[in-house]
């Protein structure tokens, strides 16, 4: 069983690596958004899933990433550039972490939502000061490349959540996410391990953003740091289920599907939709799709012997 | 002597909390503290234990100063407590409750698998081996001690604080958890500190009982002693007039 989940894993990993040689460039582009928010919802959830302080702007690590490449753009090979960026980005969340993760609950959301506003407004600043309002990205890589890549990030992504999951490290995670006070009696080291988590939950947006920007052709502070980009990747990672890795995997697949069927047709109920989406998942399915089907095999199989 | 506090005081604020506290604690020992609500018992925990920093005095760990540390540091020097009011992670199932003390704590064990082992050999002590896989949240009151307990131990504790494991307990429930903690302290050679208002359970398990009095203690000795010692029967009954 385990062995063929396994296999089926490779398969669909080669598979859908290999679409890059073939697909339409409207596969491609659904692909490369569907890859994207893996990667993000991913990232997301080592942070929030895993120790339960909910990041509301986690876009800023996008943005910031998003900023260091266009910075780079041009003076550094192109992929050097995405990797100086996740370098960057993490350097800077293990600085910032330190005093924004002594806050907690309700005031550490606000506080990630403000600092991702911050930012924002500092890049902009920044810009309007050089008289750069619109930075261009000319000559990216191909679709394919930039695809590939995405779908490089949010294989990582995945395994990384997974391995986080599973280790000393996620039960550190895990047991602050339940009661900070009682993980520090049983000898956990509260501030040391959400310092760690917030880093490793920064690296891969800030490359998405990258690769992102490349995508788009040009970087514009609003669109790198939209609030939107934080609201789907959270909504995505709740409704998925956020203790473990195919969790964001269900809940990226089930809204990208959503987003394409309901965007088309009717673009301005989309947001109303995912807001009431999310309000039924925490209320009524907490533990999101894939909570909810695990609880059930368990119940099943407990049944069945 | 293992653990000495000396001369501790504990101040909120204008509210003296503790005072003139000054006991040691021999390897192998189990010490009752006792007292009535307020009396600073859970206090004096929190200052071993490290959640709160002595205003004054001193507390010592095989000679090694310890007051003013955090929680984990202490955690990993070999003292694990127990929380009167249960703080177990209803989230997770009760195995990953206890792998993670064995995790961290003074074990610091690092491969996954050892720490399960660990786990279910300590569950299996304390009887809760049927319920590896619950979440920890759908525990019983009796479970929730226990688990709390099992919490503590897998961090491989010379020291375990306990506080009020067996208060709400039924008489029967009483009896197992005494027979539990007795288990426990030969398998893994403890030194136990016991805060407890189940007098008989004290009588029972202690050598020698610390009675705490509006912050102050005012007796100390073997629990036939303490029976009979006229500060407590003071203290618990009033004065005879």
């Amino acid at each position: 069983m385990k062995r063929l989940s396994l296999l089926a894993i490779i398969a669909a990993v080669l598979v859908l690596g290999s679409l890059a040689g073939f697909a339409s460039e409207y596969m491609l582009g659904i692909g490369f958004t569907l890859f994207m928010y893996i990667a993000l919802a991913q990232s997301w959830v080592i942070l929030s899933g895993m120790t339960g302080y909910i990041s509301l702007g986690h876009v800023v690590f996008f943005g910031s990433g998003a900023y260091v490449f266009v910075l780079l753009w041009g003076l550094v090979p192109v992929w050097l550039g995405v990797a100086i960026s996740g370098l960057v980005v993490g350097i800077g969340a293990l600085i910032i972490g330190y005093p924004v993760l002594r806050v907690r609950g309700p005031y550490f959301v606000i506080l990630s939502f403000g600092l991702a506003e911050l930012v924002k407004n500092l890049v902009l600043i920044n810009d309007a000061r050089l008289y750069k309002s619109l930075r261009p990205v000319f000559g990216a890589p191909p679709l394919e490349q930039l695809y590939l890549s995405m779908f490089i990030l949010a294989v990582i992504a995945t395994a990384l959540t997974y391995w986080v999951r599973r280790s000393r490290f996620g039960a550190g995670l895990r047991s602050i996410r339940e009661d900070e006070g009682a993980a520090e009696t049983i000898g956990v080291l509260v501030a040391r391990l959400k310092l760690f988590a917030f880093a490793l939950s920064a690296i891969i947006p800030s490359m998405v953003g990258a690769i992102f920007i490349m995508r788009s052709g040009i970087f514009q502070p609003g669109d790198a740091f939209n609030p939107i980009v934080s609201f789907t990747m959270v909504t995505m990672a709740i409704i998925g289920g956020s203790d473990d890795a195919p969790g964001p995997f269900l809940g990226v697949a089930f809204l990208v599907i959503l987003q394409e069927l309901l965007w088309v047709n009717w673009p301005e109920v989309y947001m109303i939709i995912l807001g009431a989406l999310l309000i039924g998942f925490v209320l009524f399915m907490p533990t999101g799709i894939y909570g909810w089907l695990s609880e059930r095999l368990a119940r099943s199989r407990q049944n069945a012997s | 002597m293992l653990l000495e506090i000396s001369d501790v005081q504990k101040r909120f604020g204008g509210l003296v909390a503790l005072q003139g506290i000054d006991f040691s604690v021999e390897e192998g020992e189990t010490l009752g503290i006792m007292g009535a609500n307020g009396a600073g018992k859970t206090t004096l925990f929190s200052l071993i234990a490290g959640h709160a920093k002595p205003s004054q005095g001193k507390i010592t760990l095989a000679g090694q100063q310890i007051d003013g540390m955090r929680p984990d540091q202490i955690n990993a020097l070999g003292i694990a407590r127990t929380y009167q009011i249960v703080r177990p992670f209803r989230g997770l199932t009760v195995l990953e409750n206890v792998a993670a003390g064995a995790l961290y704590g003074s074990r610091q064990e690092k491969d996954m698998q050892r720490a399960n082992d660990f786990a279910m050999e300590i569950l299996s002590v304390v009887g809760l081996e049927g319920r590896t896989n619950d979440l920890a949240g759908n525990l019983t009151l009796a479970g929730f001690k226990r688990l709390e307990l099992a919490k503590a131990l897998a961090t491989g504790p010379k020291i375990l604080l306990l506080d009020e494991v067996m208060a709400g307990l039924t008489p029967n429930e009483v009896n197992e958890a005494i027979a539990i903690i007795e288990t426990c302290k030969q398998k893994y050679s403890l030194t136990v500190i016991i805060i407890e208002h189940v007098m008989k359970a004290l009588m029972r398990m202690c050598e020698r009982i610390v009675v705490l009095h509006h912050g102050e203690m005012i007796a100390m000795g073997a629990p036939d002693k303490i029976a009979e010692d006229d500060a407590v029967i003071q203290a618990y009954l009033g004065a005879e007039k």
